[in-house]
């Protein structure tokens, strides 16, 4: 089975660094950005399950870079990050598309907990695309080449 | 009470309310009362000219009747005829039958000797030819004589003619009866104080005066009198002892007697005094009526405007408090957010912390030390601390931003003195003695533990108020009471020994915005918020107190439904 690769997105970067250390301690492959700009960036060249994104950012805000990490890879799960007063926006996140929210501050538990959630979502919708491509497989694979390819 | 800011305005309303309709009355009863004083006066004068002038006529028909009497038996009779006592006591009695007014009768000779006499005196053989009324007589042909005494010594007046008969002259002399007289001229009556009297030319009684003035005297008051042509002259004038009498006075026509009318000037214009008397008690009760309705109608629109402007205050202090409030949320609510992120790597830093020293733990490469212990214990409270800091954040948030409670099921039995705790240093500080008295069978509730919390701590801080405001540093006392109440429900009760609130604020306490702090102290919401978040659970709050003695909450809340497990 894969291993769950997460990605922090937040302005702050000592909660970014020190997270980055305790996920890493807890085993977690962890990857960092401090803007939206930057997480898109990093994600052309990762493969990134689970994203952490924070909502108020400055520059491109959480909302603005989860529509476009969901318009690019749908299937990357991400869990918006917010602050009390921003709840609407973490519902209009959810409505976007993310998967789960946190409200800082944030227990690493939490966290934790969350991203695995997130992680099992994405695998059993993996685990689907899969048998749809098994089932395809017999059918044109040069269609399925393709499709992996494209990957 | 603060002065109103009206009461130049109420002088001005109060001034023309009364100055106007009072100046009107006061105009129309003084005009009403000078038309009728002096019409009054000058028909009260009229009626004594008439009186006198009527009075005049009277005695002046008297006097010349019996002149004329006396002229009759002069011209009947010769000096021989008269000289007979039998023809002259007959003559004396047709006389007196004429009229009562003749004493007796006299004849008299040109040497001015009494030849004969019939009467109730002896005075034949008396000589007259010095006295004062014969001379007169023997020159004048006719004479009406002033009172006097004469030889009877009687004050009497006479009326004498002279004749002269066949060279011979001689003179008939009646005495008219003064009693008699006198009553003629004084039946005169005119109100209580009217009276009638004649003067000679000399200002000499000649009839009595009621009011005190004797026969013969000289009436000490000057009199104006009339020329004898002009009539009668009315006028008002002092009399003796300074008391103002309207006057009348008037000359005869048969001698020259002054006929005096007078009558004291208040009884002549008593229906004067009477008009005065109801003017004024007019005024007065219409100055009382303008007066009384003027400070009602003012005080009535000056209250109107002291209400208006007293509400006009009230709704704007609402206003500028409710945007204070509203201001206050948001920068709140700012800053709350801001805490937040910093909150936020603090609690990942302390996470860290403690997994790395689990992991230096678990490798041996740190042995178990007291130090260590200490060193765990301390960033165990790093991670509470931050926990609370986060709660303190989300409770402002809360206040800031209706945001959905989280429901859960609340155990009272620690939660209460949870948040007991967190008030027992201040209570502690001010010398209050904090109790608990927690029930076993105190159910759980279902709610939102930062509402209940915030419920709880309000009643403690404002209980705790109301304590130091009446014990100061010691004698404080704060009970907490829980227990199961009736219907499955639990009660919280917070008592407390403090001031108490009177029955006026009591009935506006859960009002929003009422407050009894000054200004900027209290916003007036704390317990308004707290009632619309008991409200909310389905429980109800209610406060008793008594001023001076203290106040008890009771909060009442229906019990969890899934048991008193949480």
């Amino acid at each position: 089975m894969e291993e769950m690769k997460m990605m922090l997105v937040d302005d702050e970067e000592r909660f970014l660094s020190t997270t980055e250390k305790l996920l890493v301690r807890k085993g977690y492959d962890v990857l960092t950005a401090a803007s939206g700009a930057e997480a898109l960036e990093k994600l052309r060249t990762h493969n990134v399950h689970v994203v952490i994104l924070d909502v108020k950012m400055p520059g491109m805000d959480g909302i603005e870079t989860l529509r476009a990490i969901k318009k690019e890879y749908p299937l990357v799960e991400v869990i918006m990050l917010t602050g009390h007063a921003t709840v609407e926006s973490a519902v209009e996140g959810l409505k976007a598309g993310a998967t789960d929210y946190l409200m800082k501050p944030t227990e690493v538990e939490d966290l934790v907990r969350k991203a695995e959630e997130a992680f099992a979502k994405r695998e059993v919708l993996e685990g689907k695309i899969r048998v749809a491509r098994t089932r395809a497989m017999g059918k044109s694979p040069r269609e399925i080449l393709e499709e992996t390819g494209g990957r | 009470m603060k002065k109103s800011p009206y009461g130049k305005l109420k002088r001005v309303i109060l001034a023309s309310m009364i100055l106007v309709p009072l100046a009107t009355l006061i105009l129309i009863l003084g005009i009403g009362y000078y038309y009728f004083t002096t019409s009054l006066e000058s028909s009260t004068i009229a009626t004594v000219k008439r009186i006198v002038a009527d009075h005049r006529h009277m005695i002046d028909s008297f006097l010349s009747n019996r002149k004329a009497n006396l002229e009759f038996i002069l011209h009947s009779y010769s000096f021989k005829d008269l000289a007979d006592p039998e023809m002259l006591h007959k003559t004396l009695k047709r006389l007196q039958k004429e009229s009562d007014a003749f004493v007796d009768i006299g004849l008299f000779n040109e040497e001015g000797m009494h030849v004969n006499y019939q009467g109730p005196y002896r005075l034949v053989g008396k000589d007259y030819a010095e006295a004062r009324w014969f001379k007169e007589v023997m020159t004048q042909g006719a004479y009406i004589s002033d009172v006097f005494l004469g030889y009877r010594r009687i004050p009497h007046f006479i009326i004498a003619l002279r004749k002269t008969e066949n060279g011979q002259i001689w003179v008939l002399r009646a005495t008219i009866d003064t009693q008699m007289f006198n009553q003629l001229v004084k039946s005169v009556r005119i109100g209580k104080t009217g009276e009638a009297y004649l003067l000679n030319a000399e200002g000499v009684f000649q009839t009595e005066r009621r009011s005190g003035g004797n026969l013969m005297e000289k009436d000490p008051e000057k009199l104006k009198t009339p020329s004898p042509q002009t009539g009668i002259k009315a006028f008002i004038a002092e009399n003796i002892k300074g008391e103002p009498y309207l006057y009348a006075t008037t000359w005869l026509r048969e001698k020259d007697w002054l006929l005096v009318v007078r009558q004291e000037k208040a009884d002549a214009f008593r229906f004067l005094h009477t008009a005065a008397y109801i003017i004024v008690i007019v005024a007065l009760l219409g100055g009382g009526a303008i007066v009384g309705l003027a400070l009602f109608l003012t005080n009535r629109i000056i209250r109107r405007m002291e209400r208006m402007d007293a509400e006009r205050e009230q709704l704007g202090g609402q206003l500028i408090r409710a945007s204070r409030l509203a201001e206050l949320g948001e920068m709140a609510t700012g800053f709350a957010h801001e805490i937040n992120n910093p909150l936020q790597v603090m609690k990942s830093e302390q996470a860290l912390m403690d997994s790395i020293l689990l992991d230096v733990k678990d490798k041996g490469t740190l042995k178990p030390s007291d130090d260590l212990k200490e060193l765990e214990d301390s960033i165990q409270q790093i991670g509470l601390q931050t926990g609370r800091c986060a709660e303190i954040t989300q409770s402002i948030l809360q206040f800031g931003r209706q945001s959905e409670p989280v429901l859960q099921d609340v155990d009272l039995r620690t939660f209460i003195p949870e948040v007991t705790k967190m008030v027992e240093k201040k209570a502690d500080v001010h010398g209050i003695s904090l109790k608990q008295r927690i029930s076993d069978d105190l159910p759980p509730v279902h709610g939102d533990r930062g509402q209940l919390q915030q419920v709880l701590l309000n009643l403690f801080n404002n209980a705790m108020d109301a304590i130091l405001m009446r014990h100061g540093a010691e004698g404080g006392e704060l009970v907490v009471e829980a227990g199961a109440g009736e219907e499955s429900k639990a009660y919280i009760r917070v008592k407390d020994n403090g001031i108490g609130i009177n029955a006026g604020d009591l009935k506006r306490i859960f009002t929003p915005f009422f407050t009894t702090k000054p200004p900027g102290k209290g916003t007036g919401l704390g317990l308004s918020v707290c009632y619309g978040i008991v409200d909310k659970m389905g429980g109800t709050m209610t406060v008793v107190s008594e001023k001076g003695e203290g106040s008890i909450f009771t909060i009442t809340l229906p019990a969890a439904r899934s048991g008193r497990s949480e």
